[in-house]
C-alpha cells in the first residue's frame, strides 16, 4: 500500500511540475477571465433562440431587453408593410401587437408574451400600490390520500405527514420545476469527466516519453501502478462532488455514496484510453465517444424519473430523489451502482494485465488491438475457467451496452424501436459470448470441433450465471417493463434460453471455424437467429 | 505531387484508416440524438402546451362555489375540465373518490386583496403538474382582478404558438451540428501537430522540401476538410428530416469559416506549448473566451448561424464575411509566429 502512495504523490508533483512554471501564472489569469467573460456573457445574452426573432416597434412600447429579439424602430404605416413582406415577424404599436397567421409570426407572438408579461409586473409593481398591483393570493395545501381538507387550529396548516401550506402570488410564483432537480444532479458530471480526462493524458503522457517502462522495471506491480496514479485524480473529484454536495445543501455522505461508483465506472473507462490508443487523434476521439455515451447513459434515463422504473439505472435518479428529499431502497441503490462497480472492477483486472510493455507499444488498428487483449486475458489462465469467467465478467458492459441501445432506440420511430433494439443486443450478446473462443481459435489454442462446442457450452453456462445473478438484483425494479425481461431474460424455464444461447454461440463459433466468412458475417447470421427466437418469445411470431 | 498536397493526403489518409471519422460522425449523431431525446422528453413530460392538448380534458379541476369571478371560465379556455360543486364538504368527497384531481376553494376577499384556497395530492408528481397547468388560468385571474381595481396591465391578450420546438431545432441542434465538427477539427489540428513534437518527428518532417508554414497549413487544411465533409452531411440529413434550412449557401461557408478558425487557433496553441495536454486545455479556454466575446460584440456565430438558416430578411452574406475577415487576419498571422518560435 506504501507504494500506492509513492506513486500517488510523485502523480500530483508531476502534475504540479507541468502546469507549473512559466505557463501557470498565465494560465491561471486567463482561466479567470475567462471564467468571468463567460459567466457574464452567458448570463446576460446566451439564452434559447438568440436573436431568432425580428420585431417592429413604434409608439409607446416598453424598452425590449430580450436577447431572442432584434428590435427596429418603424412607424406603424411602414411596419405593417415590412410585416407583410415577411422582413419583420411582428409590430408593436403602443399596447397593441399585430402578427401575422403563420407559424413563425405566432411563434414571436408566444415569445414576445413570456417577456411582456414580466416587464409589465416590473412596470405595474412599481406604478401601483401593491394590493391593486398583486391582488391575489393562492394558498396551496397539500392533501394525502384519507387526509381531511379542513384546516387544524394552528394557522391553516394541516395534519403531519402532508407537507406544509404554501401561498403564493401567481404571478410571482413560477412553478416549481421537475427538471430543475436533474440539472442540479447533472452538475456532478462535470467534474467526474472533466478530472479523468486529465488522468488519462498524464498516462499517455508517461507513456510516450517511456517513464511508463522504466516504472515497470521497479518493483511494484502495474496494480499498484494504476492504483497510485489513479488515487490523486479519484480523491479530487470526490472532493469536487463533496464541494457540490455542500453548495447544493445536500447530504455529502450520501452524495458521495451515490457517486462513488460513478466516479470509479468513468476513471475504469478512462484507464482503457491509454492501454489502446495509438495516435493522438485515437485518443481525441475516443474521449469524446466515451464522454457522449456515459453522459447519455447517465442523464437520459433520469429525465424519464416518475414515469418508468428503468430511470433507476442511472444514479442521477438517485440524485434527484436525494433533492426531492424522497427515500429510496437498498435494492434501488444497488440496482445502477453494482454494474458501475462491477465495470471498474473488470477494468482494473484487465488494465493490470495488459500493462506490458510489449502491449503498450505495439501499433495496430484497434480492434486487433482489443482482439489481442482479449486473448491475452483470456489466455492467462486454464481455459476451462477463463472462458466462462469471461461471460460472467462482461455482464455488466453488455447489460449497460443494451441500456444505451434502448435509450437511443428509443428516438426511433415506434415500429422500429422494438426490432431495433432486439437486434442491437442480440447482437451484443453474440459477440460477447463468442469473441473470446473466435481469438483462442485464431490463436490455434482451440482447434477440434468438439473444443469449439464445449468452449461455447461453458461459456454460454458462464454468461447465464451472470446474467441471472444481475437479473437477482433488479428483478424487482425493472419488472414492469416487458422488453428488459425478454433483454434480460426473466424466464422462469431456464433450460430452454440456455439451449437457446448454446445454439446460437455454438452456431457462431463452428461457422467461423468450418467457413471463411468474415466475423462480422458470421455475427449476423447468429445476431438474425437469436433476434428471431426473442421476437418469437415476445409474440410476434404467433 | 507538391509536398503540401503529400502532408494534406498523408493526414486524410490516417484518419480515414484508422476509422476514427466514422467514429467522430457516431459521436454527433449521438450528441444529436440524445439532445433531442433530452428535448422531446423534457417537451413531452413537463411542458405545459403538451401536457394540455394531449391530455387537457382529463385534467378535473374541482372548483367551488364560484358565483362570482370567471375563473372557472378561464380554466376551461385552457382545455381542463371543471367539475363545480356546492361545497367544500361535497368538494372534499370528490376530491377523495376521484372526481377531481385538486380543488380551488370560492375566493375570499380579505383586507383589500382576494384569496384562495387550492388543495393539491400530496404526490410531488402530481401536485406539479396540477400546479403548472392551472398557472396560465391563476394569472388570467389576476389580471382580471387587477382590471376590476383599475390597473392599467398591457399586452395580456397574447396568445401564438408554442415556441420552443422552434427555438430549439434553429438555435440549439443546427448550431451543434455545424460547429462541433469546427471543435474537432481544432483538436485534431493539435493532435496532428503535437503527435510530431512529442515522437521528435517534426526535424524529420522538416527536413523535406516544406516550410514550417507550409506544413502547418496542409495540416490544418486536411482537418478542416473532414470538417466541412461532415457538415454537408449533417446539412443534407437535416433537409431529409423536413428541416427547413435558408441560405443554404451560407449556413455552409459560415460553418467551415468557423471549423477554419477553431482549427488555425488550435495550431496557433500547439505551436506555442508544442505539448497535447497543455495545448488542448488552453485551446478550450480560448473557444471559451471567443464565445463569450463573440456573444458581447453581438457578433456570434450561433446567432448569426440560426438567423441564416430561418431566412432573416436583415442576414445576409455580409454577416459571414466579418468571420472571413477575422479568419485571413489568423490565416496572416500564424505564420509570423510560427516561424519566430520554431526557428
Amino acid at each position: 500500500m506504501n507504494k500506492v502512495f509513492v506513486i500517488a504523490w510523485r502523480e500530483v508533483s508531476r502534475v504540479r511540475k507541468q502546469f507549473g512554471s512559466r505557463t501557470s501564472a498565465f494560465v491561471a489569469l486567463a482561466f479567470l477571465i475567462v471564467l468571468g467573460i463567460s459567466a457574464f456573457a452567458l448570463w446576460s445574452t446566451l439564452s434559447l433562440g438568440s436573436g431568432l426573432y425580428q420585431i417592429g416597434v413604434s409608439g409607446d412600447v416598453p424598452p425590449i431587453r430580450d436577447s431572442r429579439f432584434v428590435v427596429i424602430d418603424v412607424d406603424v404605416e411602414q411596419g405593417k408593410i415590412l410585416l407583410g413582406q415577411q422582413r419583420i415577424d411582428l409590430l408593436v404599436d403602443g399596447s397593441q401587437v399585430i402578427s401575422r397567421p403563420d407559424s413563425r409570426s405566432q411563434y414571436a407572438v408566444r415569445a414576445l408574451k413570456q417577456y411582456m408579461e414580466k416587464a409589465e409586473l416590473e412596470r405595474v409593481g412599481n406604478t401601483y400600490p401593491e394590493s391593486d398591483a398583486f391582488p391575489l393570493r393562492a394558498r396551496i395545501n397539500y392533501v394525502g390520500a384519507g387526509q381531511s381538507m379542513e384546516p387544524t387550529e394552528a394557522g391553516g396548516a394541516t395534519q403531519q405527514g402532508t407537507r406544509p401550506e404554501e401561498t403564493i402570488i401567481p404571478s410571482l410564483t413560477p412553478p416549481p420545476l421537475p427538471f430543475g432537480q436533474v440539472i442540479i444532479a447533472l452538475l456532478y458530471i462535470l467534474p467526474m469527466t472533466f478530472i479523468s480526462i486529465f488522468f488519462t493524458s498524464s498516462f499517455m503522457d508517461e507513456k510516450i516519453n517511456r517513464r511508463l517502462t522504466i516504472l515497470l522495471s521497479a518493483p511494484v506491480t502495474p496494480f499498484q501502478i494504476i492504483l497510485g496514479k489513479m488515487l490523486p485524480y479519484v480523491i479530487f473529484t470526490l472532493a469536487a462532488i463533496a464541494f457540490i454536495a455542500v453548495q447544493t445543501q445536500a447530504n455529502v455522505l450520501l452524495t458521495l455514496a451515490i457517486f462513488l461508483p460513478t466516479t470509479l465506472f468513468i476513471f475504469a473507462i478512462y484507464l482503457m484510453v491509454p492501454l489502446f490508443y495509438r495516435t493522438f487523434k485515437d485518443v481525441t476521439f475516443i474521449a469524446m465517444l466515451v464522454t457522449t455515451l456515459t453522459t447519455a447513459y447517465l442523464v437520459l434515463p433520469a429525465v424519464f424519473i416518475d414515469v418508468t422504473d428503468l430511470s433507476f439505472v442511472s444514479p442521477l435518479t438517485l440524485a434527484v430523489k436525494m433533492y426531492r428529499g424522497e427515500l429510496f431502497t437498498l435494492r434501488e441503490y444497488l440496482f445502477p451502482s453494482l454494474p458501475m462497480a462491477a465495470i471498474f472492477g473488470f477494468s482494473m483486472y484487465a488494465g493490470t494485465h495488459l500493462l506490458n510493455e510489449e502491449f503498450l507499444i505495439g501499433y495496430k488498428p484497434i480492434s486487433q488491438k482489443i482482439a489481442n487483449a482479449i486473448y491475452l486475458l483470456m489466455s492467462h489462465t486454464k481455459l476451462y475457467i477463463s472462458v466462462p469467467l469471461w461471460s460472467v465478467l462482461v455482464i455488466p458492459a453488455v447489460y449497460m451496452a443494451q441500456i444505451i441501445v434502448l435509450a437511443f432506440a428509443a428516438d426511433l420511430p415506434l415500429g422500429m424501436t422494438l426490432g431495433v433494439a432486439l437486434f442491437a443486443s442480440a447482437f451484443v450478446e453474440e459477440l460477447v459470448k463468442s469473441i473470446g473462443i473466435v481469438m483462442l481459435m485464431d490463436h490455434g489454442k482451440i482447434e477440434t470441433s468438439r473444443q469449439v462446442l464445449w468452449y461455447a457450452f461453458l461459456s454460454v453456462v458462464g454468461f447465464f450465471v451472470g446474467e441471472k445473478l444481475l437479473v437477482l438484483i433488479s428483478l424487482t425494479v425493472v419488472l414492469q417493463a416487458s422488453i428488459s425481461s425478454v433483454l434480460f431474460g426473466t424466464g422462469l424455464l431456464l433450460f430452454v434460453p440456455l439451449i437457446a444461447h448454446f445454439i446460437f454461440t455454438a452456431l457462431v463459433t463452428t461457422l467461423r471455424m468450418k467457413t471463411r466468412l468474415s466475423y462480422t458475417a458470421i455475427l449476423t447470421i447468429g445476431s438474425m437467429v437469436h433476434f428471431l427466437y426473442n421476437w418469437y418469445l415476445l409474440g410476434g411470431l404467433r | 505531387m507538391t509536398p503540401f498536397w503529400a502532408v494534406v493526403k498523408r493526414e486524410l489518409w490516417t484518419v480515414i484508416r484508422d476509422r476514427t471519422i466514422i467514429i467522430a460522425v457516431l459521436i454527433q449523431f449521438f450528441i444529436a440524438s440524445f439532445s433531442s431525446g433530452l428535448f422531446l422528453g423534457m417537451l413531452q413530460l413537463y411542458d405545459v402546451d403538451t401536457i394540455l392538448r394531449y391530455s387537457g380534458g382529463a385534467i378535473r379541476i374541482g372548483v367551488v362555489n364560484t358565483t362570482e369571478g370567471p375563473l372557472a371560465t378561464f380554466i376551461t379556455n385552457h382545455g381542463m375540465t371543471v367539475v363545480l360543486f356546492e361545497t367544500l364538504q361535497e368538494a372534499e368527497a370528490g376530491f377523495h373518490n376521484g372526481e377531481a384531481v385538486a380543488i380551488i376553494d370560492a375566493p375570499q376577499e380579505i383586507d383589500d386583496i382576494t384569496e384562495l384556497r387550492i388543495y393539491m395530492p400530496d404526490s410531488a408528481t402530481i401536485s406539479s403538474i396540477v400546479r403548472m397547468v392551472i398557472q396560465e388560468p391563476l394569472k388570467e385571474y389576476e389580471n382580471y382582478l387587477r382590471v376590476e381595481k383599475g390597473v392599467d396591465i398591457r399586452y395580456t391578450d397574447l396568445q401564438g404558438e408554442p415556441s420552443i420546438s422552434f427555438e430549439f431545432v434553429y438555435s440549439v441542434l443546427l448550431p451543434l451540428l455545424m460547429f462541433f465538427p469546427a471543435f474537432v477539427a481544432g483538436s485534431l489540428a493539435i493532435d496532428a501537430l503535437t503527435e510530431e513534437f512529442e515522437n521528435n518527428t517534426m526535424e524529420t518532417l522538416l527536413s523535406a522540401p516544406l516550410t514550417v508554414h507550409g506544413m502547418i497549413n496542409a495540416k490544418v487544411f486536411s482537418v478542416v476538410i473532414l470538417a466541412v465533409t461532415q457538415c454537408g452531411l449533417w446539412l443534407t440529413l437535416l433537409k431529409l428530416n423536413g428541416i427547413v434550412i435558408q441560405n443554404t449557401i451560407w449556413v455552409f461557408l459560415l460553418a467551415t469559416i468557423v471549423s477554419g478558425i477553431t482549427s488555425m487557433l488550435a495550431a496557433l496553441a500547439a505551436v506555442l506549448l508544442q505539448d497535447r495536454e497543455r495545448s488542448q486545455f488552453i485551446f478550450a479556454l480560448m473557444l471559451l473566451t471567443a464565445i463569450a466575446v463573440s456573444n458581447l460584440l453581438n457578433a456570434s456565430p450561433i446567432t448569426t448561424l440560426s438567423r441564416l438558416a430561418i431566412g432573416d430578411y436583415y442576414t445576409n452574406g455580409w454577416a459571414v464575411a466579418i468571420f472571413a475577415v477575422f479568419l485571413v487576419s489568423l490565416y496572416l498571422l500564424l505564420p509570423k509566429i510560427s516561424r519566430r518560435l520554431m526557428a
